[in-house]
């Protein structure tokens, strides 16, 4: 999981050039329940690619997260939009544990304009 | 002794006067507001069982933990409805215990088998998405404060549910086979429910006392275009057909079938080749209630014993 620090939100001026593109297509993919992003919410955990394979690592915020399936079928759904993308492989991931640090300085905006405390 | 006469209040709720407690209410103003309430909790509260039996045929865990999200955020709706009918005088717990099944004032379509996930999903696509046409218009011009202010919560949890249904008719239509010709035999009988829910066309509404007391902004008819405006789009984006299209010339949707028509209830089909009946029909069937009413009423009614069992214990 090079690249992405996990104890931090994603850092879009160091993405990968090959990968960037990807993570920019996954941050038009909301949260079912809460207008922000995957990506600015912190779920995602590192995005790779083999030619037409893409492969990402996700996360929860909880384990009994009522919308696990339906994140999974919007992030292939995007993806699979993305230029030469063929296969969208996603992993689930529970170490390490999802915190609120993970979520951009976008995300937290968004979160207090909708009346989320943090 | 009310602080204003009708036509005062109805005056003062034109001009946008908010009315936050019961002593600025005229009687007709309250029991207009109580009708509104009454009805959409007890739709909230009969949607959780009528959800319930199609979740059981969730494809998996996953779906399922989705689903009973859902069932339980009606329950809260309709939790926050009856709450605030007693800031109005009237007690809950009788409301949600104490009334027979026939008595509750959700839409006869909720009275209704959903029998398979693509029926919950299209119940959820059409049916929430009723819901929230409706309930974004009170929210917008409600002028009773405490509504508006209960429903921003509520209005953010149904977009969840109608993307839930939305994601779902997409894939089971992309699916093709048989899941694609269940969500069509879904729609099939939920999209004429859903037209038949709004009520009553504005050429014959003599008079609504929702609409004076500035209860909701729309009219039926206003209300039924705002649902065909998302709905036919959505459904013919996935190849699913509907009796409703778009008129060029009269720039609305118009429906390609005889409204209101009769319903046979066993069949799960609506009887199109029998032409046109009168509003006096359909009200006498909507008071008959449907096949489910009873069932569901006790299944949320069951609840008190086991309560009472545990409070005791």
């Amino acid at each position: 999981m090079e690249g992405v620090a996990l104890t931090a939100p994603v850092d879009f001026a160091t993405l990968p050039a090959e990968t960037a593109p990807l993570w920019s297509a996954l941050r038009e993919v909301m949260d079912p329940e809460i207008p922000i992003s995957l990506v600015d919410l912190g779920l995602i955990y590192d995005v790779r690619r083999a030619g037409p394979e893409v492969e990402v690592d996700l996360t929860f915020t909880a384990t009994a997260c009522p919308c696990m399936a339906f994140i999974r079928y919007d992030i292939e759904e995007r993806l699979l939009r993305e230029e030469a993308v063929t296969s969208v492989r996603i992993n689930e991931v529970w170490n390490p544990p999802w915190t609120k640090e993970r979520i951009t300085p976008e995300g937290r905006e968004a979160l207090k304009r909708f009346g989320v405390s943090m | 002794m009310a602080q204003y006469t009708e036509q005062e209040l109805k005056e003062k709720v034109q001009n946008g006067f908010v009315v936050e407690y019961p002593h600025e209410m005229t009687e007709g103003y309250r029991k207009a507001l109580i009708v509104q309430l009454l009805v959409q909790a007890d739709t909230e509260l009969v949607s959780a069982p009528a959800y319930f039996g199609a979740a059981r045929d969730a494809p998996s865990t996953n779906t399922m933990v989705s689903a009973t999200a859902i069932i339980q955020d009606e329950l809260a709706h309709a939790n926050i409805a009856y709450r605030l009918l007693e800031d109005l005088g009237l007690d809950k717990e009788e409301l949600v215990y104490g009334r027979q099944p026939h008595e509750f004032k959700h839409p006869y379509g909720f009275d209704h088998p959903l029998e398979n996930w693509a029926e919950l999903v299209v119940a959820n696509g059409l049916y929430d998405r009723a819901g929230i046409t409706l309930l974004s218009d009170v929210y917008h011009n409600t002028s009773y404060g405490p509504l508006k202010r209960a429903l921003v919560k509520v209005d953010q949890e149904e977009t969840f549910h109608l993307r839930h249904g939305e994601m779902w008719m997409k894939r089971l239509s992309a699916a093709g086979g048989e899941a694609r010709e269940k969500i069509q035999s879904a729609v099939d009988w939920m999209f004429p429910m859903a037209i038949e829910w709004f009520g009553l066309p504005d050429g014959m509404k003599r008079h609504s006392g929702q609409l004076e007391y500035r209860l909701k902004g729309m009219t039926n008819d206003e209300l039924r275009q705002t649902w065909m405006k998302s709905t036919v789009p959505l459904c013919e984006g996935i190849g699913v057909e509907v009796p409703a299209h778009w008129d060029e010339q009269k720039q609305e949707f118009v429906l390609d079938y005889p409204f209101p028509c009769q319903y046979d209830e066993d069949e799960k089909r609506w009887l199109f080749d029998e032409g046109e009946i009168s509003w006096e029909t359909v009200f006498e069937r909507w008071k008959g209630r449907g096949p489910k009413n009873r069932e569901f009423i006790e299944a949320i009614q069951e609840g008190r014993q086991f309560r009472r069992m545990m409070e005791a214990a």
